[in-house]
């Protein structure tokens, strides 16, 4: 487990199905002002993958590498 | 040994060697017992039963006869299919210890995926065929309706996509400020034993089936494990290969989709070659038009097609529930409209079954189809070029000279 970041604000995905996972992230991304931290929380499988890779695709960067909690996932993005 | 199993039940698989697999599979399947591997037929059976038990007379649904309604699901090889499935799904959801009751924080979502799924089934039948019968295995069986159903569903898919873009559709996330907590870990961990026991009982159950000369049994039970466990694995979804390109420009299943349609063919024309089978071929019609957007409209409003929600109900999406009790529904509806309400004078009776085999040879058929294939793989990655492409003028456009 890495270091605990201070996340300026927390997407829970929690419950959700593909594909609002990802359109929820990228568009909430998309509203934050460049440089904050988003932490998003899903446990959607199939937004483990489609999430970060669509983040990426979307030339956001990841603030550590992904943290696997159980059933779900965390995710910390940069906007 | 240790990171084997963990590669194996922690990771999901990589999703184009899932549907390499799985067409290689649906060629064998087809080759060993005639029949492809298909879903959506079974859902209308279920209905079927379902009207029997509540005492309906269906004996004069044209329908049920059309699609062999006999017997109960247990004794239905493609009854087995869909079973093998849920039960192939749902070991591998216990043993990577992934299971748990996710309910959707958005409410409007059941309502959805039971609308969706109503459309879905009834589309899926009156095409007479899901992603899977008019899609997946349907173009490697050269049937010619399933090239009309490609382009359908994609149509459908755009308009799905379009809605599931409004506001009103998708809803508001939960976004706070700051860190939230993620869920406390219990450290029991009971998921792989059960699953490992279910897995126990299953295999029993396909011994069985062959010791007791019930061969068909035996492989619809044995190849629904296999596709069951693929699906879960592979996490393939079906409705995101199309709408996916249109949300977000993301291409990886659609791409995998084709991969894997494009081997099962080649196979299948060797498979048809030596056992001398007669590829199945499904009316060619308006219907399958209609059907087949409507279908794309539904998976997309249901989050999920007839496949994906087997695997997802498993996982403890309980969103799904409603979606497969809509798929029954609309399955169902679509037997008694086909000919209570005319549908099949007006959209059915004027097609014909054309198979490319049939009519271009061998040769001629899989050409052609590599073709089409390799048509629709360049219109992905262009549709996925073309997505990034707006976005990086979009975002251009907010960089100001200053």
């Amino acid at each position: 487990m890495q270091a605990k970041l201070e996340a300026d604000f927390t997407l829970d995905l929690r419950g959700e199905s593909c594909p609002y996972p990802v359109i929820y992230t990228l568009e909430t991304l998309e509203g934050l002002n460049k440089g904050e931290l988003l932490q998003v929380i899903t446990d959607c499988p199939g937004s483990f993958r489609n999430v970060p890779e669509e983040a990426i695709a979307h030339g956001y960067k990841f603030a550590q590498d992904p943290v696997k909690n159980g059933q779900e996932y965390i995710f910390h993005i940069y906007a | 040994m240790k990171s084997s199993i963990q590669s194996i039940f922690q990771r999901y698989w990589n999703p184009y060697l899932v549907l390499l697999m799985a067409g290689i599979l649906s060629a064998l399947y087809f080759g060993l017992t005639s029949t492809v591997w298909a879903v959506t037929g079974e859902f209308t059976r279920l209905g079927g039963d379902i009207l029997l038990w509540f005492g309906v007379d269906i004996s004069d649904w044209q329908y049920f006869d059309m699609v062999h309604l006999q017997g109960a699901t247990w004794n239905r090889p493609d009854g087995w299919i869909v079973w093998g499935m849920f039960v192939g799904a749902l070991i591998m959801v216990l043993l990577s210890n992934s299971f748990k009751i996710r309910l959707p924080q958005q409410k409007r979502r059941y309502v959805q995926g039971l609308i969706g799924g109503i459309i879905a089934g009834f589309g899926a039948r009156l095409a007479l065929g899901c992603n899977l019968a008019a899609f997946f295995t349907g173009v490697p069986q050269f049937s010619f309706h399933s090239w009309i159903f490609i382009v359908a569903t994609g149509i459908g898919t755009f308009f799905g996509a379009k809605l599931t873009k409004t506001r009103w559709w998708k809803g508001k996330p939960s976004l706070t400020r700051g860190n939230a907590k993620p869920t406390q870990l219990k450290n029991r961990m009971i998921q792989p034993y059960v699953g490992g026991v279910i897995a126990a009982l299953y295999i029993g159950l396909i011994i069985y089936f062959f010791a007791s000369g019930q061969k068909l049994l035996g492989l619809g039970a044995l190849f629904g494990l296999a596709f069951g466990i693929l699906i879960e694995r592979g996490q393939i979804c079906f409705t995101s290969a199309f709408r996916d390109l249109f949300l977000v420009g993301r291409s990886v299943m659609a791409k995998a989709i084709i991969l894997g349609m494009s081997v099962s063919s080649i196979l299948m024309i060797i498979v048809i070659s030596i056992y001398d089978v007669t590829p199945i071929t499904q009316i060619a019609a308006l219907s399958t038009f209609v059907g087949g957007a409507l279908f794309g409209l539904g998976i997309v409003m249901a989050s999920g097609c007839e496949t994906g929600m087997m695997y997802r109900l498993m996982e403890g999406q309980l969103l799904f529930l409603p979606v497969f009790l809509g798929n029954i529904i609309g399955a169902t509806f679509l037997a008694y409209a086909w000919d209570h309400l005319g549908v099949y004078n007006v959209l059915v009776k004027n097609g014909a079954k054309i198979n490319l085999l049939e009519t271009l040879g061998p040769i001629g058929a899989i050409s052609i189809t590599l073709l089409m294939l390799g048509g629709l793989y360049a219109l992905t990655v262009y549709g996925e070029k073309r997505y990034h492409q707006k976005l990086a003028i979009k975002r251009g456009m907010k960089v100001h000279a200053s």
